[in-house]
């Protein structure tokens, strides 16, 4: 698609939505931004040529509610969208009155406009950082709007499920925003699954702004399926003292490119990112996980462990980027993977960019196979060879996720990984 | 009854891109409703037997048969081996994080089972709280990775909790009292003397006379060089204790190394 009718098709979905002046002149910026800027770099990942780029102007869609599984676990949300349409919101009476506000960003573009324009691409993520996160700018047509206003702690997690319509050919531009203001703490689960059998390109952004003195726990669980291409991109941006922990499961079965980063601009902020990943088949998962030191003091952890098997690659960049000025800084990262076939590729790359004297900085990387003595142990119980490889496997990925909150995520994890493993050879 | 049978088993391991010759010629017998032990010193081939049993790929049979009730476990996978009756409890237990001490109970048990008739979760939940009250053990235990973060004791009756759920016919202990104190050797002990039965054996690897006061064996080998040298009852242990291996050796008129004679 060429600027001109790019700028007129989005221009043409400002009015239809009724978007304030500001918003429209954002998207006209990110049209420019998008063909000035160019794609981003991700080591040893290469995408140009995924179908990432098919898509039409945009338009509001309206997407049926999902049926069977993928229903039983809409019905516990309390966000659940399919493509642009928001099926389900709910908010326990508690959070209602602290002033906490849950809703689809469409509404709250409309309803809580002056936090939207505060947030949106100004913090995490800006508008100059590359041509994906531009164009998603341009194109957003939906995505969740989360706010949890200062010294108010939630409990219990917002459970969130966005899953991709592909039941018609159709955009996905989904665009997402966590703010967790001053002193406040919550807990966020975001599932992205997909339906149907068409095939459709999902581009995802997730901003999550935490304020001085937050705490931010967000789960991420992707289960796109092999006809989804998806460029994944989570943001996180910490203020002075503030924790941000992702983990991530990174269960699609289609060609991914996900761009996980965190910047720690406050002094003493500190962000963990545990992912998970299992490639199959002939798909690619690239994971760029960056984790930015600015400021003093703050402490940045990335691990990544995933498996590859048949004919899949799977690509783990770790970067620990600190900036000079952020004397006593830490950053520290392990990127770990397993490779089940001998047509599997994958890459463990731990970069370490260090521009400051004081700061300790730590690595570790492996690329190898299914442990010989835990194996042994197994099969000596008698456990016959395919379960006692799963059970080891699971246990390499599972073993990562340990702080997952509830149990009753550690079991739809486990059986996540267990249906990824055995996929295809049933 | 079953028996297991080892005859003339040589068995040799990779040192160096060396192969190097462990077991010499090894003749064991061991039925159902016996208790054996082998003792004898450090490096002389007592674990060499029990991994080579078990099917440890490390170890490779040179010649010799083993024989489960007149069927060659030499054929057969580790797992195999183990649906079969053996069970081995190892020196060094391998840790799994990220697996749970209870899924892997249920499964080692449930690979024993038709896949249309699994243990259901009332039964094994009720098998095990016995087996862990059997063992003085705390069900947090069984709800923690495996292994993991263990003490040394920990493992030890870890080995013999699986022992206890799988109910194998033989069941060979390689060093199960190394590193345990005298109260947690008594509960391992209490553990493995639970399991007696016409219908089941159990083959005892240790250095020391100590664990054979609380597991009373029928017949006790005593292993130098590779070989069974010599074969006795409960009573040869307390002589070799009294006396120690190079006593025996001398009254044997073996011309071997000792392991703790030979390190210089």
């Amino acid at each position: 698609m060429d600027a001109t009718t790019l700028l007129a098709g989005v221009q043409a979905y400002a009015h239809a939505q009724n978007e304030p002046d500001w918003l429209l002149k954002l998207r006209e910026q990110a049209v420019a931004a998008y063909f000035k800027l160019p794609l981003p770099k991700f080591e040893k990942i290469s995408y140009k040529d995924w179908p990432l780029f098919n898509f039409t102007a945009p338009t509001a869609t309206v997407s049926e509610p999902v049926t069977g599984e993928l229903a039983a676990t809409a019905a516990t949300q309390q966000f659940y969208a399919v493509g642009d349409s928001t099926i389900q919101l709910t908010l326990p009476a508690e959070a209602l009155q602290q002033g906490v506000i849950l809703s689809d960003l469409r509404s709250a573009i409309q309803h809580h406009g002056d936090l939207v324009q505060t947030y949106l691409m100004q913090k995490a993520l800006k508008l100059g950082d590359d041509k994906l996160t531009a164009l998603n700018t341009a194109m957003m047509t939906n995505g969740f709007f989360l706010y949890v206003p200062k010294n108010v702690e939630l409990k219990a997690p917002i459970e969130i499920l966005q899953v991709v319509d592909n039941r018609t050919q159709q955009n996905y531009f989904s665009h997402n925003l966590l703010i967790a203001d001053t002193n406040s703490q919550v807990n966020v689960i975001q599932r992205l699954a997909s339906v149907g059998d068409q095939a459709n390109a999902a581009h995802v952004l997730v901003e999550v702004v935490a304020e001085a003195n937050s705490q931010v726990n967000f789960a991420g669980i992707d289960t796109l399926d092999c006809r989804t291409t998806a460029y994944l991109n989570r943001r996180g941006y910490l203020a002075n003292d503030a924790k941000l922990d992702w983990e991530l499961a990174e269960m699609n079965a289609g060609d991914v490119i996900a761009d996980f980063d965190s910047e720690l601009k406050g002094r003493g902020s500190e962000a963990m990112v545990k992912t998970i990943a299992i490639a199959n088949r002939e798909q690619t998962q690239g994971l760029d996980t960056r984790v930015t030191n600015y400021g003093k003091k703050t402490v940045a952890n990335i691990v990544q462990r995933g498996i590859i098997l048949d004919a899949a690659t799977l690509i783990f960049n770790g970067i620990g980027h600190i900036i000079k000025g952020a004397h006593g800084a830490k950053a520290d990262q392990e990127n770990r993977l397993l490779m089940l076939s001998s047509k599997a590729r994958g890459d463990a790359d731990p970069i370490l960019l260090i521009d400051e004297n004081d700061v300790e900085a730590g690595h570790a990387a492996s690329v190898g196979r299914v442990d010989e003595q835990q194996m042994y142990y197994l099969l000596s119980r008698g456990i016959p060879k395919p379960e006692a490889e799963r059970l080891v496997i699971r246990g390499f990925l599972a073993g990562v996720i340990t702080e997952l909150r509830s149990q009753r995520l550690r079991h739809e994890l486990n059986a996540l990984i267990e249906r990824r493993l055995t996929d295809g050879n049933d | 009854m079953s028996t297991l049978v080892i005859k003339d088993l040589k068995v040799s391991v990779t040192e160096n891109e060396q192969e190097r010759l462990i077991l010499k010629g090894v003749n064991l017998t061991l039925n159902t409703g016996e208790t054996h032990a082998i003792m004898g010193p450090n490096g002389t081939g007592k674990s060499t037997l029990s991994e080579t049993i078990m099917g440890n790929p490390a170890y490779h049979v040179v010649s010799g048969q083993i024989l489960l009730d007149g069927v060659d476990l030499l054929k057969m996978s580790v797992d195999e081996r183990a649906r079969a009756g053996l069970f081995l409890a190892m020196q060094y237990p391998a840790e799994i994080k990220g697996v749970t001490n209870i899924e892997f109970l249920r499964a080692a048990i449930n690979a024993r089972r038709p896949k249309d008739d699994q243990i259901s979760v009332t039964d094994f939940l009720a098998l095990l709280d016995k087996n862990l009250a059997e063992l003085n053990m705390s069900t947090s235990m069984a709800e923690r990775y495996l292994n993991e973060g263990f003490s040394g004791g920990e493992k030890k009756r870890n080995e013999i909790l699986q022992l206890l759920m799988i109910q194998p016919k033989f069941a060979i202990l390689d060093e199960i009292d190394s590193g345990l104190d005298i109260d947690a050797l008594q509960v391992v002990a209490h553990g493995v003397n639970a399991m007696a039965s016409p219908d089941f054996g159990t083959l005892i690897i240790t250095h020391y006379q100590r664990l054979l006061n609380y597991i009373v064996p029928d017949y006790v080998h005593v292993m130098m060089d590779g070989k069974i040298v010599k074969t006795g009852d409960a009573q040869l242990a307390n002589t070799l204790e009294a006396e120690g291996y190079a006593g025996l050796r001398d009254e044997l008129g073996l011309d071997v190394p000792l392991t703790d004679d030979d390190v210089e």
